[in-house]
């Protein structure tokens, strides 16, 4: 009898340790411009993720160029969600390493991008090259800021959305849109790894006329640094941005994190996870919150990256793999 | 209306109108050269600081290829290679003596004892993986075969819980646990002969109270005095392992005592053997003076027990410890069983003629011999004293009164120089003295010749330690 109540008291102190309430780490691998909205973010998750199951969630942030954070991911760097600049970093995980199924686009909404964003210029105050468009920015002596598409996210997307403005422009003389882009390139005088490393450049060393930046790094950048130093720019043309993010799955399957991970991602199609897009100038998927926002927002026409370049892995090979377009273009 | 002007006037008005068009066109100049000497400075400006910042993303770029990149050491501690992160870690050590040995005044005959011995050359591989993780390997060159002294790995819970598993040192002689390359002689007393060398088993050790106190807990295959497991367990019973050593004022900077460490080591276990326990007891010149007779086995419990004490105060040095080995023997596998207890004490002293601080560890010289430099490294006089004394009832049934010496008594006087903290040159003279048990039949006995005199032994040694 007595071994009896021995057996049930272990048992029941083995069920009550399991029913205690856990410590959770999770660690997202970002891109350059996303501290500040993954910071509040990082806070409303872990709230609400105590809330619903009583366990502490805490999640390591990591940013860097798009590009290189895929690589660091790739070649070990385990990340339970990645949330990064364009799918085909992300894609980059299942293509080098397979740390993630092919189709990890189709497990979230919007192709699992649940902010968009776009490029806009960032001037300094007065616009004294009087830059409105991208034709400006091929002119002798307007110093461009962006940084190098092969490490950054962000700078693909300039990089795109220039060649789209070119393309509309030169009515898809490949030649000619070759030599603007090579002319813009031409006239940036630094290449940093990341988005935020040219806003670094541009804000607060004071180099360059223009900034080509993320539309919620530039309006960062005014918030930051004052409104009365730079100005905003909207071409006439630009692309729609999307970040993507995915649960790493080799990683969180061996970290036992696949259901928080999961859920940390699922969050930021919320309202609350939409709010925090669009107080952090990410335009919101959720049409409600969007309009909320919309005067926040400039509206201009906007390309699409399957529309005017076949989807990302095509635009991938043809413009950033080693020797496409871009090397060919920067080399010369 | 018509005004007339005259002539002279006429000309000063045509001056002052030249002289406004001049003073306008040099202003329009002037305003002109300052535009451009602007845009000339913004330009510069620009120039510059593209340039800053290009070395600044260089720097960056360095610093962070630095925080992946491994880091290559090369030291007087050997060639290390760590991973960035500082968790994984492989370093190679190295260790060489070049002894020669030189025996006065022997008077036996056909002994051979004067020579020259590699007495250790070992290379040495250790790491440490995912910053808990550690491994040792230490194979032997010297001697006559190639052997392996230690093979082992760590697991680090904390600092004050460790396990050890694998060949290693037994922690119970303070001396012998103290690396060959530092002891003050460069071999070591008659009380090593008592305390188990390296056995096979598992260890658990730590530092507590603040590092002031060292604990081993262990259980190992177990081995006779001064011997080495061979690998090969030689009975189904194990022996625990236990020390304490304890630095109580290591923390009190200023007070005397500061260096003063003692503590007490043991073992106990039970061992049956089919053969004889010993390789026998060596003098400081490494000759054997005492071994149990072949047909002598153990059975039954042995014990040891070593109280000892190390202090440090500047360029002065002091270990004492006393060591008592009990053991079951039996003549014979049906022979009466008897426990004997033979008992060992040493006091070894040094002090840094140069200056330099004493160390368990070894004394790094401030300055290494470079005769262009005119510095001659660190030199440090040493002294001892040990005894040894076997168990009268082990003669004549366990061993041989005749051939055996029942107590040797060691007087040792060196001089070491440190060339640098790698290279050392020790000088060692030691003169032992034999005792004879009363049922020798004559005294020194006839053989072996190593008994005939006592040993006056000059030792001296070329050591190279990385």
């Amino acid at each position: 009898m007595k071994l009896k109540l021995f057996t049930l008291s272990v048992l029941a102190l083995f069920a009550n340790i399991a029913a205690f309430a856990k410590n959770i780490e999770l660690l997202n691998v970002s891109y350059d411009p996303t501290r500040e909205l993954y910071q509040e973010y990082n806070a409303a998750f872990a709230k609400y993720w105590q809330a619903k199951t009583g366990d502490t969630v805490t999640v390591k942030q990591s940013h860097g160029g798009s590009g290189k954070q895929a690589r660091s991911v790739i070649d070990g760097l385990s990340a339970d969600v990645v949330t990064l600049a364009l799918a085909a970093d992300v894609d980059a995980l299942y293509e080098n390493a397979k740390l993630i199924p092919q189709d990890w686009q189709k497990r979230l909404p919007e192709n699992s991008a649940p902010y968009t964003s776009t490029i806009v210029f960032l001037v300094r105050k007065g616009n004294p090259q009087h830059i409105k468009d991208w034709d400006d920015l091929v002119k002798t002596g307007v110093s461009v800021i962006t940084p190098n598409p092969k490490t950054s996210g962000g700078a693909r997307w300039n990089y795109l959305a220039a060649w789209g403005f070119a393309a509309k422009k030169f009515d898809g003389d490949e030649t000619k849109v070759k030599a603007f882009i090579s002319a813009l390139f031409k006239n940036v005088p630094v290449l940093d790894s990341g988005a935020r490393g040219s806003t670094t450049t541009f804000v607060q060393r004071g180099i360059g006329d223009v900034l080509l930046a993320w539309e919620n790094e530039a309006f960062l950048s005014l918030k930051e640094f004052g409104a009365g130093n730079f100005e905003i720019v909207v071409p006439s043309l630009s692309i729609l941005a999307e970040p993507t993010v995915s649960v790493v799955d080799k990683f969180v399957k061996k970290k036992s994190t696949e259901t928080v991970a999961t859920a940390y991602l699922e969050y930021l199609y919320s309202d609350e996870g939409q709010e925090i897009a669009g107080h952090n100038f990410y335009r919101p998927r959720n049409a409600a919150i969007a309009a909320k926002y919309a005067s926040t927002f400039p509206t201009l026409k906007l390309i699409t990256i399957d529309q005017a370049f076949g989807g990302w892995t095509k635009a991938q090979k043809t413009h950033f793999a080693d020797g496409g377009v871009f090397d060919q273009i920067y080399a010369k | 209306m018509t005004f007339l002007l005259s002539s002279k006037t006429r000309a000063l008005l045509a001056i002052s109108l030249l002289a406004i068009g001049t003073t306008t066109v040099r202003a329009q100049q002037s305003a002109d050269e300052l535009s451009t000497l602007r845009e000339q400075v913004r330009l510069l400006d620009q120039k510059l600081k593209v340039i800053e910042r290009k070395q600044e993303l260089k720097d960056e770029d360095a610093a962070t290829a630095a925080k992946t990149a491994p880091k290559i050491a090369l030291t007087d501690k050997g060639f290390t290679l760590t991973s960035a992160d500082g968790v994984n870690a492989v370093k190679i050590r190295g260790l060489v003596q070049l002894d020669s040995r030189l025996f006065f005044d022997d008077k036996g005959n056909g002994l051979v004892n004067n020579s020259f011995v590699l007495r250790r050359a070992r290379l040495i591989s250790e790491g440490t993986f995912a910053k808990n993780f550690s491994f040792q390997l230490v194979p032997e060159f010297g001697g006559s075969s190639v052997s392996l002294v230690d093979a082992n790995f760590g697991v680090t819970i904390y600092k004050a819980l460790q396990f050890k598993f694998g060949r290693q040192k037994s922690p119970v002689g303070l001396e012998l646990l103290q690396s060959d390359s530092w002891t003050f002689f460069n071999e070591r007393t008659l009380v090593t002969n008592l305390v188990p060398n390296r056995d096979t088993g598992i260890l658990v050790t730590g530092d507590i109270a603040n590092g002031t106190t060292n604990y081993a807990v262990g259980v190992f295959g177990g081995v006779a005095d001064g011997a080495s497991t061979t690998n090969a367990d030689f009975d189904n019973e194990k022996d625990a392992v236990a020390r304490i050593f304890v630095s109580p004022f290591k923390n009190k900077t200023g007070l005397v005592v500061q260096g003063l460490s003692f503590g007490v080591a043991g073992s106990i276990g039970r061992e049956k053997t089919t053969a004889g326990r010993t390789s026998g007891y060596k003098t400081d010149g490494q000759q054997t003076f005492f071994s149990y007779l072949a047909t002598t086995i153990a059975d039954g419990q042995n014990r040891r027990l070593s109280p000892q004490v190390d202090f440090r105060k500047g360029s002065l040095g002091v270990i004492g410890e006393y060591v008592i080995s009990t053991v079951n023997v039996r003549p014979s596998a049906t022979g009466v069983k008897t426990e004997l207890k033979n008992k060992a004490w040493q006091v070894s002293t040094g002090y840094v003629l140069t200056g330099e601080d004493s160390s368990y560890a070894g004394v790094v010289p401030k300055n290494n011999f470079d005769v262009a430099a005119g510095t001659w490294g660190a030199f440090e006089i040493a002294l001892r004293y040990a005894k040894l004394s076997i168990d009268d009832a082990a003669f004549p049934l366990y061993a041989s009164a005749s051939t055996n010496a029942d107590e040797a008594a060691s007087v040792g006087l060196g001089l070491n120089w440190y060339l640098s903290k790698t290279v050392r040159f020790t000088f060692d003279f030691y003169n032992t003295k034999f005792g004879f048990n009363t049922a020798a039949a004559v005294t020194p006995p006839a053989s072996p010749s190593v008994l005939h005199q006592s040993e006056r032994a000059f030792i001296t040694r070329f050591q190279l330690s990385f």
